[in-house]
C-alpha cells in the first residue's frame, strides 16, 4: 500500500526522541521533508543528523513551547524553512505529576497549547492549498485511570474533543484531524524505562495488565500515526484510534 | 565501564575552595591486585587477632554528646565482649570505665542510655560514684582483705570531638584528634552539633562486621542491588580518597548514572530532593542534566532564609553524598541537611554475626525546635524494613557471609572501584601484622 507521503512536508513538534522521533523518522523513510523541535539544541542536532539519512529534507531547532511568542515566531518561521506544511504531528508533552498547582500549567501550555499553536500556524496553508492532515496525540490514561488524578490525563483528554471538532470545522476545506491514543509505550530514556528502573513492581503489574506481557514500541505507535497522516487514510477524519496492544478495558462501540 | 553517556559532573575547584572540607584527590595508594582472603571474615582466629590489634587499641565511637547533656548522664554501649559506660561529670567532663561490678562480676547496667547518681549494683549493692570509684562496699568489715585496692573500676579513655564522645580502650591511646586525621578538618564545616537524632536503630546481622563496611564502601553495587538508585546519583563520575587509615568517596547525587539514558522527566527520587532543598519540581524548566547545580544554587540562596547555614560546605556537599569511613567501623553518609552514619560492631564471638547501628540526624532550622529524640531499637535482619536500600544491602550480605566460608571462594577479587575495600584491609593488615605486613601462612 502506497502511503502517498513521498514529497509532503512534515512538522513534528517533539520529534527528536520516543515516540516523536520514530514518527519523524517513519514520515522521512516514506519520502516526507521533515521539520523537528525539542527543548535542547543537542538533541534536536542529533535527531536532525539521524533523520537525514533517508535523503529528504530534514530541519530543526530548538524551541520552548512554554513561551508563546518565542514558540508562534518558530512556528512561523520553521513552516517558511520548510516551504509549507502538509503533515502536522504536535507530540511534545509537559508529562505527568501530582501536587503542584504547576503541573496544570505546565500541561495546559505544553500539552494543550502547543498543538493549538501549532494548528493555528498551519491551518491558513492548508486551507490554501485545499488538503493537509494533523494527527493529535492523546493517551489511554485520558480514557481510563493512571496514576492518580492528574493535570496530564485531563489536558490530554481535551485533545479528543477539540480534536473532532476541527476535524469537523475544517473537513470542508480537505483537512483532516485525527487523534491517537497510544497506551504505555517503553524506549530507552523514556519514563516508562525509568519506572521500570525505579518501580520495578508497578512496572510489573501494568506488564501484566498487557495482554502481550509487554508495553508498545515507539514504532508501535509512529505507524498507526503515520498511517492517519497520510493520503492513504484520506476517509478517516474526526477518527479517535486507540493504540495500545489491548492494554485497556474498555469497548469503543 | 558499561556506560550509554558521558557525562561531565561540575565539580568545585579544590584551589577555589579552601579553609572547608578539602574538595582535592588524594593520590590513590598503590596497593596491588592481589586476593584479600576470604579467611579474614571467617576465622575465629582472626577475629581474635582483630580485638587484640584493632577494637582494643584504636579510638571507638561511643555515642552522640548531646545524650549525655546532664551530670549522671550515661551512655552503656558495647564493644566485643566489653560494655562501657561512659559519663557525663559533675564539672562539664566525660569519663569512662568498664561497666562491671569488681565484687562478682555484674553489668551494672544494661545497654542504653540512662542516668545515674551513682552506680549500684544490683546483686549486692556495691556502689560507684560517676566516675567509676568505689563508694559504698556493703559489710565491708567482713572482707578481710579490703576492698579492691585499686580502689575503682578500670578507666577507659574517653573524648569528644564533632558532637559524637569516642572512647579506648588502650591506656596509652594517641590524643583522639591525631588519631581521626584529617576528618575533623573534613566535617567541622557539616556542624553535627546542629543536627538532631532521627532514626537509632540496631540490626544483629548474620554476616562478619568487615562484609558489611564494604557494602559501603564501593558505588560499583549500585548497579547490581540498587537499580533505582541509576535515576538518583551518578555511580560512575566518583571521587575516591585514600588517607592514612580512614578513606572517603564523593558521590555526585540528584543526577542520573551514565549507566542509563538521560530521561525528559524528572525522576521520582530527584524530584524528593529538590522538593526537601524547598523547590517546585513543576515548576522547574531545566534539564534533568542541570537539576544538581540548580538544587545547590537554589540552596545557596535560600539556605539561610530556612534557616540552615551552609556557609561553610562548597556547593558540591549541597547536593553530593561525601562518604567517610573513620577505621575502623564508622561510615557516614555526610549531607548538608543530614547525616547518616552506620556503625559497624563484631559479634563478641561469632565471626559470622554483627551489629549494625543505624544512626540518622537531621539538621534543625535555626529557632526551631528540635524532634524527640526517637527511641532505640533492636531486631534481627528481615524482622523489619530499615528502608528500601538498606534492605537490599541487608538482604544480600547473609548470602555473602556464607559463600565466603565455600572452598571454591579463595578470597575477594577486586576492581579499582573497589580500591577503598582493598585500602581498608592494607590498615588492617598494617594493625595487625605491622608495617613489615603479614608474614609466611598470615592471611
Amino acid at each position: 500500500m502506497d502511503l502517498g507521503l513521498s514529497g509532503k512536508k512534515a512538522l513534528v513538534i517533539g520529534g527528536a526522541r520516543g515516540i516523536g522521533f520514530a514518527v519523524a523518522e517513519l514520515l522521512a523513510r516514506e519520502g516526507c521533508d521533515v521539520a523537528i523541535t525539542a527543548r535542547s539544541e543537542d538533541s534536536v542536532k542529533e535527531a536532525v543528523a539521524n533523520l537525514r539519512k533517508y535523503g529528504t529534507n530534514v530541519i530543526g531547532s530548538p524551541v520552548n513551547v512554554m513561551k508563546a511568542e518565542e514558540y508562534k515566531a518558530w512556528l512561523t518561521d520553521i513552516i517558511e524553512q520548510l516551504g509549507g506544511c502538509d503533515v502536522l504531528v504536535p507530540i511534545t508533552s509537559a508529562g505527568g505529576g501530582v501536587g503542584s498547582e504547576k503541573y496544570w500549567t505546565r500541561a495546559f501550555e505544553v500539552d494543550v497549547m502547543g498543538p493549538v499553536r501549532a494548528a493555528e500556524a498551519v491551518l491558513p496553508g492548508m486551507t490554501e492549498r485545499g488538503s493537509g492532515s494533523i494527527v493529535l496525540i492523546a493517551t489511554t490514561s485520558a480514557g481510563e485511570a493512571m496514576g492518580g488524578p492528574q493535570a496530564y490525563n485531563a489536558m490530554k483528554a481535551s485533545l479528543v474533543t477539540w480534536g473532532k471538532q476541527m476535524a469537523l470545522t475544517h473537513g470542508k476545506d480537505g483537512i483532516r484531524v485525527n487523534v491517537v491514543s497510544p497506551g504505555p509505550v517503553e524506549f530507552e530514556g523514556g519514563n516508562w524505562d525509568m519506572i521500570k528502573g525505579t518501580m520495578e513492581k508497578f512496572y510489573n503489574s501494568l506488564i501484566r495488565q498487557q495482554p502481550t506481557g509487554r508495553f508498545g514500541t515507539p514504532e508501535e505507535i509512529a505507524r498507526a500515526i503515520v498511517f492517519l497522516a497520510s493520503p492513504a487514510a484520506n476517509w478517516c477524519n474526526g477518527s479517535h484510534l486507540v493504540v495500545d496492544g489491548g492494554f485497556t478495558n474498555r469497548t469503543h462501540f | 565501564m558499561d556506560v550509554k553517556r558521558k557525562v561531565d559532573i561540575i565539580r568545585v575547584n579544590p584551589d577555589e575552595w579552601t579553609g572547608g572540607t578539602p574538595a582535592e584527590k588524594a593520590p590513590d595508594p598503590d596497593l596491588g591486585h592481589d586476593l584479600i582472603a576470604a579467611a579474614r571474615y571467617t576465622s575465629a582466629d582472626f577475629m581474635q587477632k582483630e580485638w587484640d590489634h584493632i577494637w582494643s587499641k584504636v579510638w571507638l565511637l561511643g555515642g552522640r554528646s548531646d545524650d549525655i547533656k546532664e551530670p549522671g548522664d550515661y551512655i552503656c554501649t558495647e564493644i566485643g565482649k566489653e560494655s562501657i559506660l561512659i559519663v557525663r561529670q559533675h564539672d562539664g567532663s566525660v569519663k569512662g570505665f568498664y561497666n562491671v561490678c569488681l565484687h562478682r562480676g555484674n553489668k551494672l547496667r544494661p545497654e542504653g542510655l540512662g542516668n545515674a547518681e551513682e552506680f549500684r549494683c544490683m546483686y549486692h549493692h556495691w556502689a560507684y560514684d560517676l566516675d567509676g570509684q568505689i563508694t559504698k562496699i556493703p559489710d565491708l568489715d567482713t572482707f578481710p582483705q579490703g576492698g579492691p585496692t585499686c580502689g575503682r573500676i578500670p578507666e577507659v579513655k574517653v573524648a569528644e570531638w564533632g558532637s559524637f564522645v569516642w572512647f579506648t580502650l588502650n591506656p596509652d591511646p594517641e590524643p583522639l584528634e591525631d588519631y581521626l586525621d584529617p576528618i575533623p578538618q573534613h566535617l567541622a564545616p557539616y556542624h553535627f552539633e546542629r543536627m538532631a537524632w532521627t532514626r537509632d536503630i540496631t540490626v544483629e546481622w548474620d554476616c562478619n562486621w568487615k562484609a558489611s563496611i564494604d557494602a559501603f564502601n564501593e558505588s560499583y553495587h549500585v548497579q547490581g542491588i540498587h537499580p533505582q538508585l541509576k535515576w538518583y546519583l551518578d555511580d560512575i563520575n566518583i571521587q575516591i580518597d585514600c588517607y592514612e587509615r580512614h578513606s572517603r568517596y564523593l558521590i555526585p547525587f540528584a543526577t542520573v548514572s551514565p549507566r542509563v539514558v538521560l530521561p525528559s522527566a524528572i525522576p521520582p527520587a530527584i524530584a524528593e530532593i529538590m522538593i526537601k532543598a524547598g523547590m517546585d519540581p513543576a515548576d522547574y524548566d531545566g534539564r534533568v542534566s542541570d537539576i544538581r547545580r540548580d538544587v545547590q544554587k537554589f540552596m545557596r540562596a535560600n539556605g539561610k532564609a530556612r534557616g540552615k547555614d551552609y556557609s561553610e560546605l562548597n556547593d558540591d556537599q549541597l547536593t553530593d553524598d561525601y562518604h567517610y569511613l573513620i577505621f575502623p567501623n564508622v561510615t557516614l553518609n555526610t549531607h548538608a541537611d543530614d547525616l547518616m552514619l552506620f556503625r559497624q560492631r563484631p559479634h563478641p564471638t561469632d565471626p559470622d554475626k554483627m551489629f549494625y547501628d543505624i544512626w540518622m540526624f537531621e539538621l534543625v532550622p535555626e529557632g526551631e525546635e528540635w524532634p524527640e529524640r526517637p527511641p532505640h531499637r533492636l531486631f534481627k535482619h528481615g524482622d523489619k524494613s530499615i528502608g528500601q536500600v538498606l534492605d537490599q544491602d541487608a538482604f544480600n550480605l547473609p548470602t555473602v557471609q556464607k559463600g565466603m566460608h565455600s572452598s571454591a571462594f579463595q578470597g575477594l577479587w577486586l576492581s579499582d572501584q573497589e580500591l577503598r575495600i582493598r585500602h581498608f584491609h592494607r590498615v588492617i593488615s598494617d594493625y595487625i601484622y605491622g608495617h613489615n605486613g603479614p608474614g609466611e601462612g598470615d592471611i
